[in-house]
């Protein structure tokens, strides 16, 4: 069994405006929570809601939700908007395809949990995600003084690295 | 900025357009600097309306206190007018946003704007030319798709990142 590579994808895609952040360990971390948290509240939110948005309407309300989200966050913790990216990388690729049309699926059926617990599992990979780079980041910068992780190249190469081991070791799936 | 530069460059030159054919990378050329051009005139408009509307004494409190919100308005309206996807238009209201945190001038928030908008001009066509010439290389298996990708964009921003010290 296989994780797919696209989960691998948004997982980086996500990450990369975390590079302009010069947070530390700890705020980064409080970052991608935050990121993770939003993203479970939005997907909450837009998943017994969607049906009261007529045609492509609900790509406008999730924007227009981002766009008011990130100038609260920045008003009460001044959080730089660029966390929308990654909320954006993250969201289920089916919110905001146009051609998507919402299931028929009842609130209280199996699928719900599964859905749910896929969301979870996403989330908190991309939390770890961002603690490793930012911590490999940290001690290369900073402890072993190398020179490339003070520009994105260092990240980067590290990058490169998970991704080849994501090809190569990947073992179970996502169901 | 530099950061900013090589991320948004990185993830528009993945997600911030139609893929442009790697078989013809003039046309993928054309590509990347018509929209760094519009890139430049989206958050040169936004940039210009902000300063008009901290100019008027009706607009400039809502301004101050909503700026966010008015520049992912802006960028989203624009982008939809453009045609741009959604990653165009998150990425035009972050450069507006870090623009207008480091200068209240409009002038050099103009001048940031271009030297952004270049910026990530440059990173696509560098990164446009290295995946067109690993088109003729022998690549491995496992190290095709995101890893090549992530290679290339270190190198290239080792890369600029060198040049750029020797000349400024």
């Amino acid at each position: 069994m296989r994780l797919p590579e696209r989960f691998f994808s948004r997982l980086l895609l996500a990450y990369l405006p975390f590079m302009v952040y010069p947070y530390d360990l700890f705020r980064a971390g409080a970052a991608a929570v935050w990121v993770v948290v939003f993203l479970w509240v939005t997907v909450f939110s837009f998943w017994f809601t969607r049906r009261l948005f007529p045609g492509r309407s609900i790509k406008h309300a999730f924007f227009l939700w981002l766009i008011v989200w990130a100038q609260a966050a920045w008003t009460l913790t001044r959080l730089p908007p660029h966390w929308v990216l990654s909320v954006f990388f993250l969201m289920p690729v089916s919110f905001l395809d146009a051609e998507a049309k919402p299931g028929h699926i009842r609130v209280f059926s199996r699928e719900v949990p599964r859905y749910f617990f896929e969301r979870a599992l996403g989330g908190s990979a991309f939390v770890i995600f961002v603690m490793v780079m930012v911590f490999v980041r940290e001690a290369g910068e900073k402890k072993f003084g190398i020179r490339l992780f003070e520009q994105p190249a260092g990240p980067l190469f590290v990058a490169a690295g998970m991704a080849f081991l994501w090809k190569k070791t990947h073992r179970f799936s996502w169901g | 900025m530099y950061s900013l530069i090589i991320a948004l460059g990185f993830i528009l030159a993945l997600r911030g357009g139609r893929p442009a054919p790697l078989e013809r990378p003039l046309e993928g050329l054309a590509r990347v600097w018509l929209d760094a051009a519009d890139l430049f005139l989206t958050t040169g408009l936004i940039l210009a309306l902000e300063a008009m509307a901290l100019a008027l004494d009706g607009s400039r409190e809502f301004a101050r206190e909503y700026a966010l919100l008015g520049f992912g308005l802006g960028a989203y309206l624009l982008s939809r007018y453009q045609k741009k996807t959604d990653a165009f238009f998150l990425a035009a209201a972050v450069i507006v946003f870090t623009i207008h945190e480091r200068q209240n001038d409009l002038l050099s928030a103009l001048s940031l704007a271009w030297v952004t908008s270049a910026g990530i001009g440059i990173f696509q066509t560098g990164f446009l030319g290295l995946r067109y010439r690993l088109l003729f290389s022998r690549v491995p298996v496992s190290a095709r798709g995101w890893p090549a990708l992530c290679l290339l964009a270190g190198c290239l921003s080792a890369v600029l990142w060198s040049a750029g010290r020797l000349i400024f």
